[in-house]
């Protein structure tokens, strides 16, 4: 099923080759927005953990399956890193050595936004990640194994999911500011972190809940009842509220205070990607709140699907809309430094309001693109799930999970 | 609610699988049960005896709509008609700026709405004579309560076994 989205993504790649921004940007969208979402997988899971939580017991190989995609974001992220040294691409502003000499601002920014903190970030975070991940999922298969009456394992896994949570928190701030706010390189905002994470919470949640209905679909997690689905559900609900709480905040305090480097980013959004920036909002927060504020929206797999599906595509609009507006500046900007070459594309010169496709709306390469990594990620979560029991057996939770009552 | 005197009839359970399995079968006996009480909320409890699902969250929903409509309504109206005021260059109609008051008078309105609209349902103003069958029940017993107004001696007796054949630890009448 992934390796014929796969070759089509393929094909994408080299049809979108002449615009490389198009193709960089939708792959270091693409690569942050799955990768983001294994990461707040293995939060959810060491959450759970941590607030001795049960009722998620019986499907919590599907969330290991999940945080094992961090492996292959990393080899997504080394491409970005190397395009990064090589000049494959003109992603961030401060990479280019000649316009943070001439720029004061990027010039005070140089100690934290240069390729090596870059490079080492990425590298040694993720690695932390991968880290947790596997020796949460090492653990919990192990006590499958030979997990006594001690409850030995389920222990460990505590002191480690522990000591991942505040882990997480520092460090996913510190590389999304890498990753995606540095692509405004002028702007910043520190509730960016914020929103980004509860905008993968969102993502990741969904992601579980359509796993799950698929895979009951196929026969398997039969214990696993709308019960346990209106409780995740509930979450994709209340993040939803709090992606928005965040996103409303981080709008209004800049709004009110109106100084012009930070207004720009909003500015460009609101003018000039008019759909992604209101649709962002439609998709995000009015459609799944009213949709799944009844109890029994939350229990009925059409509804939950939709908007599962619904908010998945939201929240990658959300990345294709902080993303976009930022790198494309970026490239008119080399592009002209370079001479000769020009760009067109909403940010451009006097372009206000057009679409264009592929940036101010998603095109279908765009969604194309998205296609192959979401495959991508599918692939790597059934290859890890197929090779273990899908219901842990010496887990001192597993009664509570089958019994779970909302 | 009505209020006149009803003789009670209760029975006391120590666990609150043991009252579950009781209601189900007062339920399969077509007995008429006045009340439970339990002193946390049992799960299963609702569908075993039957109740429907609370409409108050819809009633919660319409106040938080009225306070929605009413903070931005009235915000706007001060602003644009009755005392426009420049804050900070801003714009009189700065919608951004009412968000905040809106979502707290929806939050405010629908809470006071459904808290009072539940005090008046279940009769609780200030003064009311609420009894207790037995005070045990706010802490460790399990109560299911007939009401025996005007039942026959067999019938109370039917009651009776009944409380003793689902393992009840006492038996016990009350005028309230």
């Amino acid at each position: 099923m992934g390796l014929g989205i796969l070759c089509l993504l393929l094909t994408f790649f080299l049809d979108s080759q002449p615009l490389h921004v198009r193709f960089w940007t939708n792959f270091l969208q693409n690569t942050v927005f799955f990768t983001g979402i294994a990461f707040i997988t293995l939060f959810i899971y060491a959450a759970f953990i941590t607030s001795w939580a049960g009722w998620y017991t019986q499907f919590k190989r599907v969330m290991e399956a999940m945080t094992m995609f961090l492996v292959p974001g990393l080899v997504l992220l080394l491409v970005v890193i190397a395009g990064l040294w090589l000049g494959w691409h003109e992603l961030y502003h401060w990479a280019s050595a000649e316009e943070v000499a001439k720029d004061q601002v990027l010039l005070g920014k140089s100690g934290f936004l240069n390729k090596g903190w870059y490079t080492l970030g990425t590298l040694v975070i993720v690695g932390i990640w991968i880290f947790f991940a596997m020796r949460l999922r090492s653990l919990s298969l192990a006590e499958d194994q030979n997990g006594g009456v001690d409850f030995a394992h389920h222990r460990k896994m505590r002191i480690f999911a522990a000591a991942f949570l505040p882990v997480a928190g520092f460090s996913s701030a510190a590389i999304i500011w890498q990753w995606t706010m540095s692509i405004d390189a002028h702007w910043y905002s520190t509730l960016y972190a914020w929103y980004t994470g509860a905008s993968w919470f969102i993502a990741a949640n969904a992601t579980l809940i359509l796993l799950l209905i698929y895979l009951k679909s196929k026969g398997y997690y039969q214990g696993v009842n709308e019960e346990h689905l209106q409780d995740l559900g509930k979450y994709l609900f209340a993040i939803s509220i709090f992606w928005t709480y965040l996103w409303f905040s981080q709008y209004m305090l800049i709004w009110y205070a109106n100084i012009g480097e930070e207004t720009t980013y909003f500015q460009t959004r609101m003018h000039d990607y008019p759909v992604l920036f209101y649709g962002n909002l439609v998709m995000n927060f009015i459609l799944p709140f009213f949709i799944l504020m009844r109890n029994d929206t939350k229990r009925k797999y059409g509804t939950l699907v939709f908007v599962c599906v619904l908010v998945i595509l939201g929240h990658w609009v959300d990345f294709f809309q902080m993303i976009k507006p930022g790198a494309l500046d970026t490239a008119i900007h080399a592009a002209g430094a370079h001479g000769g070459e020009t760009i067109s594309g909403a940010g451009g010169h006097g372009d206000h309001g057009a679409f264009h496709m592929g940036f101010t709306i998603p095109g279908l390469l765009d969604l194309g693109a998205m296609l192959g990594f979401a495959a991508l990620f599918i692939f790597v979560v059934f290859s890890r799930l197929e090779k273990v029991a899908l219901e842990p057996t010496n887990d001192p939770y597993m009664a509570e999970s089958v019994h779970h009552h909302v | 609610m009505d209020t006149a005197q009803k003789e009670v009839l209760f029975g006391l359970y120590d666990d609150e699988e043991v009252l579950l399995d009781a209601v189900r079968k007062a339920k399969g006996d077509h007995l008429e049960i006045m009340d439970v009480f339990t002193p946390f909320p049992v799960h299963g409890l609702d569908p075993a005896l039957g109740l429907e699902e609370s409409r108050l969250h819809i009633a919660g929903f319409i106040y938080g709509a009225i306070g929605t409509l009413f903070a931005f309504g009235f915000m706007t109206w001060v602003f644009t008609r009755d005392w426009p005021i420049i804050f900070g260059g801003k714009p009189y109609w700065s919608v951004p700026a009412f968000i905040p008051i809106t979502f707290e008078l929806t939050v405010l309105f629908s809470a006071i709405g459904m808290t009072v609209t539940f005090f008046t349902i279940c009769g609780m103003w200030p003064g009311v004579n609420n009894p207790t069958l037995d005070d045990r029940i706010t802490d460790d017993k399990f109560c299911i309560a007939f009401n025996t107004n005007g039942q026959s001696k067999t019938e109370v007796d039917r009651l009776k076994s009944f409380f003793k054949e689902t393992g009840a630890s006492e038996v016990n009448t009350k005028v309230i």
